[in-house]
């Protein structure tokens, strides 16, 4: 788990990065926040059983709220309970042998 | 048992999180700032990847246009040299006339050259390399080396700092059309377009006037190029026109801008 809240850290860190300095030059702002669909996507393909998503989504906004002009928190909090709603409905409601 | 503890403790892990990044925000500036400072090589080397790149997919997507748009470019230098020409005797002329009155010309400002080495996503804002360490404070106004109005700084850190662009709806300064008399306020509206508004409807308008920053309300000194009246709207019921700007300042353009220190 802390291994891989430490790639998470580190993956999250770049991608933040990426999209405020490479990215930017090619007008994503409003199309696609890469973040997001990191965040979605581990969350999902994860498994309901390991919560590091959940840290994923929290790591996730807490960078993108540092390089930008957010209060801190903000966008970890939306991210984190972004994360948890995708555990919640994967467990209750959706069942798939590779989850 | 297990499952429950194991439920515990990651709820607990999780407020504790979510208490330190909260309380954060009472060291915003100085937890920005040091991830900032140890970023900006790493920025600056994606920003300039980034413009390389998009830049090249840019090309290939305009090459269609690159003849007109060559012809059209050619066209404008030359009256643009036509115009200067007979600027030339203007000045001539104001600095004999400025000599015979005794008025003292008026001084170049002092600018600082910085570059640009990040920008947030859809907050119309953009992070440069200098900061309070390099002299840099709140308000100071950003332009391009044409002299084209980009923002203001609103963050300043101790080696970068945030600029807020004019087309930030959080931005708002006074503005006049050039050679119509006319003033008004510039407001943002997204990336693309600004709102000049308050301008009255007893002076003539057209599309293709260009719009200069004013010094009435003290944001920005007066005489920067803001951009183009791209539609000019009039109604019975409201006594001012409703303009859209377009703005002259393109990001994917500029790397480096100049900060006017004594403003």
């Amino acid at each position: 788990m802390l291994r891989k809240i430490i790639i998470y850290t580190l993956f999250f860190y770049l991608l933040a990065l990426l999209q405020t300095s490479s990215l930017a030059g090619f007008n994503l702002s409003g199309l696609i926040n890469l973040t997001s669909v990191a965040v979605v996507l581990i969350n999902i393909f994860e498994g309901t059983k390991d919560y590091s998503g959940v840290y994923a989504g929290f790591i996730g906004g807490f960078f993108l709220d540092i390089f930008s002009a957010n209060l801190i928190g903000q966008n970890a909090l939306i991210f984190l309970a972004l994360a948890l709603f995708i555990k919640i409905v994967l467990r209750k409601y959706v069942w798939a042998p590779a989850i | 048992m297990k499952p429950l503890v194991k439920k515990n403790k990651i709820f607990v892990v999780i407020v504790v999180g979510i208490l330190l990044v909260l309380s954060l925000n009472f060291f915003q500036k100085e937890a920005k700032g040091f991830f900032y400072t140890f970023s900006s090589p790493i920025q600056t080397t994606f920003w300039a990847l980034g413009d390389r790149v998009s830049g090249f997919f840019e090309t290939i997507g305009n090459l269609s246009n690159l003849k007109t748009a060559n012809d059209k470019s050619q066209k404008i230098i030359q009256e643009l040299l036509a115009e200067k020409a007979s600027f030339a005797e203007l000045k001539k002329e104001n600095e004999t006339l400025r000599e015979a009155l005794q008025v003292g010309l008026q001084k170049d400002f002092q600018l600082a050259f910085v570059e640009i080495i990040g920008k947030d996503i859809g907050q119309e804002s953009i992070l440069i390399n200098q900061g309070a360490g390099d002299g840099l404070s709140k308000g100071m106004p950003v332009i391009t080396h044409q002299k084209v109005l980009l923002g203001r700084i609103a963050e300043v850190f101790e080696n970068s700092s945030r600029v807020i662009l004019i087309s930030s709806k959080e931005s708002s300064f006074d503005a006049t059309v050039l050679d119509r008399d006319a003033s008004g306020v510039v407001k943002g509206k997204d990336s693309r377009l600004l709102d000049f508004s308050l301008v009255a409807q007893d002076k003539e308008i057209k599309e293709g006037d260009l719009v200069v920053s004013a010094s009435l309300g003290g944001v920005y000194p007066k005489g920067l190029l803001v951009g183009s009246i791209q539609e000019v709207k009039q109604s019975d019921t409201d006594p001012f026109y409703q303009i859209t700007v377009s703005p002259f300042f393109d990001l994917k353009k500029t790397n480096s801008v100049l900060i006017i220190l004594d403003f």
